[in-house]
């Protein structure tokens, strides 16, 4: 049980910065999840800690010893990959037990680990067959029992759940909550899909284009978050984000763009400055009538007890969360409601949020 | 000297082939270049290059080769090619059948098949020949006339490994995927359009794979010779491989044969860069180092 | 009951045809196997023999030929040959082309090499003829098994090595990646699982380097003169013996000497056609 320490971490393919100068702090048994999309470096990350890849410039801590160089073995992490990458010609007893007959353990000692393993995991009956043999959720659990079975330091995760269908999917991650917790192993989880972060982490850091741009719990980052990006894509459907300028009105602040012009009561800026407005689509009203935005409904979608409908104000969109089913059709006029104290706001040439523009 | 860990475990893995390339490549090519160079006594010289430029007998062996090879890469890239897209549209319970009967020649020794073709085309007592008379056509000498001696060869050539071009055609046909033939014949494309642009680009790889494979072993071309007409009538079945051959071995002109081998060296890395230049043959052949 | 279409039937014929034209020769040596000269310098040929006779595969004593010209006569020969296309095989392929092109795939990247290996491939018998001859003299390995053998690296290891390039990059690198995790040595890696995956192509090389020791005729003829148990004669060399010695041409033993020597390669070829097919294509068809 250790935390890892990743210091100025910094990650070159050729010309290409795939990791620029990244800092990170994991305490032992956290549930810590990387999340980004594609190209953001959360692999190439996870692969540093591994020690699959080599590090460019900067340093990596396991516990309390600076692991730079070190092979993946000397490290003691285990890894689970997206394809789980269990070998094809070994059935999935020996599967397991290789890590521990490389390690020099004894047979009867192995066989007692394995099967106390595979029984934590539900897959004892399956010790006599091989990987094309069995289910894609059998093989995850597998490959987990693989990596649990020699006690590591640390436990990565490379999207490990990508590969399972949308049922198995949700069963799996709270299967891999509650072995993390029995378990009690400092844990690193790689994903692209935010819900999955939100769910099962304890701390997540986001990253966008080898930079992370925020760490915090989910929802510190879900209400809470540090740019335009990260407030674009964690939570789903996605913040409404519109582009405008903050200038004053008055004896206050208005939010103006070429289709609307938004009071803001108490909120202050420092001074006039373009800006990016965000707001959730569960903080936004919609109605045929009464005070607001006026716009045309352009589309609706129904998920069963809550429904989406996006207006059309002018040129800006937003997209708006309802219980129930909604009156509205495509092409009625509607009326958006906000409240501006839910609302946040982003420079917009930095993408970094404003503070104390929501009150 | 600290070599970086992958470098060093590379070497380690390759230090079987760069003991066997040491053996059994350098230090050969150093003796091929010492014995060119010199003459019997062991003085440096280029003779046997200058007797090489007037040399007539060289000469008929690289007119000889040249026909050979375009001879027999086209009745094998003919029938090969054909006999894949017969097989491929034959739809019945005797395709693994034929399949593995187009495939046996491929097996059988090339020593073997030579003495059976001398045989066959016997003027005398062969079935070719009676065939021939049988439709009424005239006897023909084809292992004694100058003009039919080459093209015999080439024909029991062909009768070999034409399946090995069959083989890799056959292979490429069956991966290109249903889906694009379903969408050509959505598209209203008739059987011979969708042939060419269908069929054709996808298989343009494989081709060119089974073309150079074809090429290498249709340039060794030794035994068949040997064994069929030694070089005759004349010296109108004389290869290359087959005259080097002979003045090393047969007349222990060893020198003058060195150069020729150098001589065939030359020709081959001529002919592979040429093909190499203008194909990436590397990506068709599992090696993607352009996928980096 | 669908009627066949008339394309079709031409395809049937044609490929029936075809199959004529390859099994022809066959069939020719066999029933030439049966026969005694009468009945092989005649005319008009003699298509279905009249009788079954095994004469030219067994008898040490054939109808006016010597014991070496039957079938069995060549049994010193296969011996050698045997023993020659065996020890090259193997040592070409898992000693050499294994670890080279698995180093080649992972660790020595570079497109030079791979060219390389390529060019070597294609380098016909006849330019080191000469060069192998002073080598196995100096080494005082001429007409031996190991001299033979020998020399049949040259021919067998860089084409082994070049299909198992392709058979080794097919190898998914996260089942590497989970092993060196895991603790494996990059050679324990290697041995223990990359090699395990790639059987279908070891199975290719060793069956295409065995046919092709099998048959060779060059090196055998000027590296060897005598057989088992002096020499290292291979078994082409017992059929081109027939050409030298007998000008009379013992040709219904030769053709009885010509099937037993095939036999093992067909059979082989048969069994195993389903490797070879995907050896030869190598990764040429992109899958």
């Amino acid at each position: 049980m250790s935390e890892v320490v990743v210091e100025d971490l910094t990650k070159k393919f050729g010309g290409n910065t795939v990791l620029d100068h990244v800092s990170l702090k994991i305490s032992a048994k956290e549930y810590f999840v990387l999340l980004g999309p594609s190209g953001s470096g959360k692999t190439t990350l996870l692969r540093l800690i591994a020690g699959l890849e080599e590090i460019t410039s900067g340093s990596i801590f396991i516990g309390d010893r600076k692991v730079n160089g070190m092979s993946p073995k000397e490290r003691n992490v285990a890894m689970v990959f997206q394809n789980y990458a269990l070998y094809p010609h070994m059935n999935v007893f020996d599967n397991i037990a290789l890590p521990l007959r490389v390690r020099g353990m004894t047979k009867d000692a192995t066989a007692r680990k394995v099967k106390e393993v595979a029984e934590t995991l539900h897959i004892h009956s399956l010790l006599e067959k091989k990987p094309k043999q069995i289910s894609g959720g059998e093989q995850q659990r597998v490959a987990l029992a693989r990596a649990l079975v020699r006690d590591p330091t640390v436990f990565l995760l490379d999207e490990p759940l990508s590969n399972l269908d949308a049922k198995l999917r949700v069963e799996a991650r709270a299967f891999l909550k509650k072995l993390q917790k029995e378990v009690g192993i400092t844990t690193i989880f790689v994903t692209h899909d935010q819900a999955e972060a939100t769910t099962m982490a304890t701390r997540i850091a986001v990253l966008n284009r080898g930079n992370i741009t925020q760490v915090d719990d989910p929802y510190m980052l879900y209400s809470r978050p540090n740019d335009v990006f990260t407030a674009g894509f964690v939570g789903s459907p996605s913040m409404n984000l519109v582009r405008g300028v903050a200038r004053r009105s008055g004896e206050g602040w208005e939010f103006h763009n070429d289709d609307l012009d938004l009071k803001l009561g108490g909120t202050a800026f420092d001074r006039e400055r373009e800006v990016t407005l965000g707001v959730r689509p569960e903080q936004l009203t919609v109605s045929k009538g009464g005070g607001g935005l006026a716009g045309v409904v352009s589309n609706v979608e129904l998920l069963g007890s809550v429904s989406y409908v996006t207006v059309n104000v002018g040129k800006t969109s937003f997209t708006v969360q309802l219980t129930g089913r909604p009156e509205l059709e495509i092409g009625d006029r509607a009326m958006v409601g906000l409240r501006p104290e839910t609302v946040l706001f982003f420079d917009e040439s930095s993408g970094e949020r404003i503070e104390g523009s929501a009150t | 000297m600290r070599l970086s860990k992958t470098l060093r475990v590379g070497l380690v893995l390759a230090l079987p082939i760069i003991v066997y390339f040491l053996i059994f490549f350098i230090y050969p090519i150093a003796l091929l270049f010492d014995e060119a160079f010199t003459t019997a006594g062991g003085v440096l010289t280029l003779a046997n290059f200058q007797r090489m430029l007037n040399d007539p007998v060289l000469q008929t062996s690289l007119q000889n080769t040249f026909f050979y090879f375009i001879g027999s890469l086209g009745l094998e890239f003919f029938v090969g090619f054909g006999v894949a897209v017969l097989l491929y549209n034959y739809v019945g319970r005797l395709k693994a059948l034929f399949r593995t009967l187009i495939f046996i020649p491929l097996m059988v020794s090339p020593v073997v098949i030579g003495l059976v073709w001398v045989l066959l085309l016997n003027n005398q007592y062969g079935p070719i020949d009676y065939f021939l008379r049988v439709l009424g056509l005239p006897s023909m000498n084809f292992l004694g006339s100058l003009s039919l001696a080459l093209p015999s060869i080439i024909v029991a050539n062909g009768w070999e490994y034409s399946p090995f071009v069959f083989l890799i055609i056959y292979a490429g046909l069956i991966t290109v995927p249903q889906q694009l033939y379903e969408a050509a014949a959505v598209d209203g494309m008739s059987r011979f359009q969708a042939f060419r642009y269908v069929t054709f680009p996808s298989i343009r790889g494989v081709m060119l794979v089974a073309f150079l494979l074809d090429a290498i072993g249709v340039l060794k071309g030794f035994d068949l010779i040997y064994v069929i007409t030694s070089g005759g009538p004349g010296y109108s079945t004389y290869l290359l491989s087959f005259y080097a051959y002979k003045e090393a071995f047969v007349y222990f002109q060893t020198n003058y044969a060195a150069a020729l081998s150098l001589l065939f060296l030359a020709i081959i890395a001529a002919f592979v860069t040429m093909v190499l230049k203008f194909t990436p043959v590397e990506e068709y052949l599992g090696i993607r180092r352009a996928k980096q | 009951m669908k009627r066949p279409s008339v394309l079709a039937s031409i395809v049937f014929i044609l490929l029936a045809l075809v199959s004529l034209f390859y099994l022809f020769p066959l069939y020719w040596t066999l029933v030439t196997s049966f026969k005694f000269d009468d009945q092989i310098f005649t005319y008009p040929p003699v298509f279905l023999p009249s009788s079954i006779d095994f004469a030219n595969f067994f008898q040490s004593s054939a109808v006016a030929h010597a014991t070496s010209q039957t079938a069995i006569g060549s049994i010193p020969w296969m011996i050698d040959s045997t023993v020659v296309a065996i020890t090259a095989t193997l040592v070409s392929t898992f000693l050499i082309a294994a670890p080279a092109a698995y180093s080649l795939v992972r660790f020595l990247r570079n497109v030079w090499l791979g060219r390389l290996i390529l060019f070597m491939t294609m380098i016909p018998e006849v330019v080191f003829m000469v060069p192998f001859f002073t080598l196995d003299a100096q080494l005082n390995l001429l007409n031996s098994w190991w001299g033979l053998a020998l020399v049949y690296l040259s021919l067998t290891a860089p084409f082994a090595t070049w299909l198992m390039m392709g058979f080794f990059n097919d190898v998914p690198k996260t089942v590497e990646e989970a092993a060196e995790i895991d603790g494996l040595s990059p050679y324990q890696i290697f041995y223990r699982i990359s090699l395990r995956l790639v059987t279908p192509g070891l199975v290719a090389a060793v069956l295409l380097s065995f046919i092709f020791c099998w048959n060779e005729l060059l090196y055998a003829l000027i590296l060897t003169y005598s057989p088992y148990p002096t020499g290292a004669e291979t078994v082409p060399l017992f059929i081109t013996s027939f050409l030298i010695t007998d000008k009379s041409f013992a040709w219904g033993g030769l053709a009885a000497a010509g099937i037993f020597i095939m036999l093992p390669t067909i059979i082989m070829g048969i069994f195993a056609q389903k490797y070879l097919a995907r050896g030869l294509t190598l990764g040429a068809v992109k899958g």
